[in-house]
């Protein structure tokens, strides 16, 4: 188990992550999802014991650990902009191995195999210079799961890959933990992997762990609105309310499980009824029978509907839709 | 035009005629070259390697003094040199003065700096990622520092022959510590100097020549050494 535990970092006196504990179980598939800025390669960082945090432990397995000791060599992060030494893709391969002592042979066998697995084969005996971005992501994810680590991070792995490389790199993830107990975190800003790939996805905004689950998240200016608690933001093209003592800069929320989908305006008593038109479904897990309705209403939001809500409702890609939720029902923090 | 190109002649007739004083001192300034070079980056690579990256109390002030010593006089460097080294100097018991070991210290202090400051700038220019991702890979403190050194191996050569190239053109600290005794301390530097005072154009140009086909000869070797320019 690898764990963050009463963690905040500071870059030149600015908080970037603010964990009050954040840990990856064995074997696990964790997804952490949020905007640019929002910590998540700092979290990775600080997880790959690259830094040290300002404030907070990290534990493995209980035990705290620090950068520069032994409990690294369990631990490898693969960065969003990977890079590759000044080599050919085989040497790449090979450092981890060689900074452990590894004999030879083994060190042949795992890099066939992890190369083919990979694709990688014919790229074995190229350089940097003569790789495109996927092909370096690939390799760099090649040479991590060389070292079979206990816990393989992954910043945005499949943001400089085509779709066909992204699955072959989800599919050889799948396998690599139905062959070992590895536990995979990975950050990413799009939802569809995340939620496809991972076990858990948990949501990041400003450095903090978001209680809700990570759509319709949003850094907003909150204002005054005519009474009490009762705020406004504006969010893209239209204006949420919210129900909430804050005020100023903050993260809102809006759960889709609490967003209502009709055809038509409901006659109700929800603040926020928001007509637009759908951009996508997806089902994102065929067990829960759960289908996300993405839809522009000024700005995307996502709601949950069921299978059989979706059929009654007749909702297709391009389909008028109305979204409504209530003041209260929007997180702020 | 005629004084010139009588010069070139007696420059080649020499070189090409085997003199022995002449080879002789190409052959001293190579040795002190080779020595202090290799004094110099020996020392002044890993102090820039620690300046770059190793965050410590000092550290702007200690790359100020570093920067600032790139541009000493040299005349001033020998001219302190000599006070340490001189009969009633701290270090007069040693000898030295008036000795190619005086003048290779001396060579040794001028490169230093350079070697340091631009080992540092060419650390600094290693992306940070490669230290990152050595050290996720599982190297340690070394390990990561010679990918990092490895990264930079093309800088790195560029710092050794510009050590080089400065050590060989010295004149000021060598002329006041090795004193350019005939058949001793007599480099290709002080021999110009000497010959061209004297009148002896052709002398001074055959071994000024020969001075810059060492540097020739020098950056050849670190060129074939460092191998092809792969990224």
């Amino acid at each position: 188990m690898l764990e963050l535990v009463g963690v905040r970092h500071e870059y030149d006196g600015r908080v970037v992550l603010d964990l009050e504990r954040f840990a990856v179980a064995p074997g696990a598939a964790v997804a952490v999802v949020g905007p640019n800025g929002s910590g998540k390669s700092t979290l990775l960082r600080l997880l790959a014991l690259l830094e040290r945090p300002t404030v907070g432990r990290v534990l493995l397995d209980g035990t705290v650990v620090t950068p520069g000791g032994a409990a690294r060599r369990r631990v490898t992060l693969v960065e969003q902009r990977p890079i590759l030494f000044r080599a050919t893709v085989r040497e790449n391969l090979e450092f981890g191995l060689q900074v452990r002592g590894i004999r030879r042979t083994e060190v042949n066998r795992r890099i066939e195999n992890v190369a083919a697995r990979l694709s990688l084969t014919p790229l074995l005996g190229r350089r940097r210079h003569e790789l495109s971005d996927g092909e370096v992501q690939r390799v760099a994810v090649a040479r991590a799961l060389a070292v079979e680590p206990d816990v393989l991070l992954l910043d945005e792995p499949a943001s400089s890959a085509d779709r066909a490389a992204a699955l072959m790199l989800y599919r050889t993830l799948a396998e690599e933990r139905a062959r070992r107990p590895l536990a995979v975190c990975l950050a990413s800003h799009q939802l569809e992997d995340a939620y496809r790939w991972a076990d858990d996805v948990r949501a990041l905004a400003d450095g903090r762990l978001s209680p809700v689950t990570p759509e319709n998240l949003f850094r907003v200016e909150l204002m005054t609105a005519e009474s009490g608690d009762l705020k406004r933001a504006c969010v893209g093209t239209v204006e949420i309310a919210a129900m909430t003592d804050k005020i100023g800069p903050a993260i809102l929320a809006v759960p889709p499980t609490d967003i209502f989908v009709s055809r038509e305006p409901l006659a109700s008593s929800a603040r926020n009824t928001f007509p637009g038109r759908v951009t996508a479904l997806a089902r994102r897990r065929a067990r829960d029978g759960a289908v996300h309705v993405t839809a522009d209403v000024g700005v995307e939001l996502v709601a949950v509907v069921s299978e059989e809500a979706l059929r009654d409702l007749g909702l297709a890609p391009g389909s008028r839709v109305v979204f409504s939720f209530k003041a209260s029902a929007v997180r702020v923090f | 035009m005629d004084f010139l190109a009588e010069g070139f002649r007696r420059a080649l007739a020499l070189l090409f005629s085997g003199d022995a004083e002449v080879y002789g001192i190409a052959l001293l300034t190579l040795k002190i070259g080779i020595v202090a070079t290799v004094l110099a980056c020996g020392l002044g690579l890993p102090l820039g390697f620690v300046l770059a990256t190793r965050p410590f109390w000092g550290r702007r002030a200690a790359l100020t003094v570093v920067n600032t010593a790139l541009a000493f006089p040299t005349v001033v460097l020998g001219l302190l040199l000599y006070g340490l080294l001189s009969r009633r100097g701290p270090l007069g018991a040693v000898g030295w003065l008036y000795t190619w070991q005086a003048i290779a210290l001396g060579d040794v202090l001028l490169a230093l700096p350079i070697a340091a400051a631009l080992a540092a700038a060419a650390v600094q220019g290693v992306d940070p990622r490669i230290r990152r991702t050595a050290e996720t890979l599982g190297a340690g403190r070394w390990r990561s520092a010679w990918t990092v050194a490895r990264e930079a191996r093309f800088a790195l050569a560029a710092v050794i022959t510009t050590a080089f190239g400065h050590v060989v053109a010295e004149i000021g600290s060598a002329m006041t510590v090795g004193g350019n005794i005939r058949g001793q301390t007599r480099t290709l530097t002080t021999a110009v100097a000497l010959y061209t005072s004297q009148g002896d154009f052709g002398l001074a140009l055959a071994l000024g020549l020969i001075l810059l086909l060492l540097a020739l000869l020098v950056n050849v070797a670190l060129q074939t050494l460092q191998g092809r320019g792969h990224a």
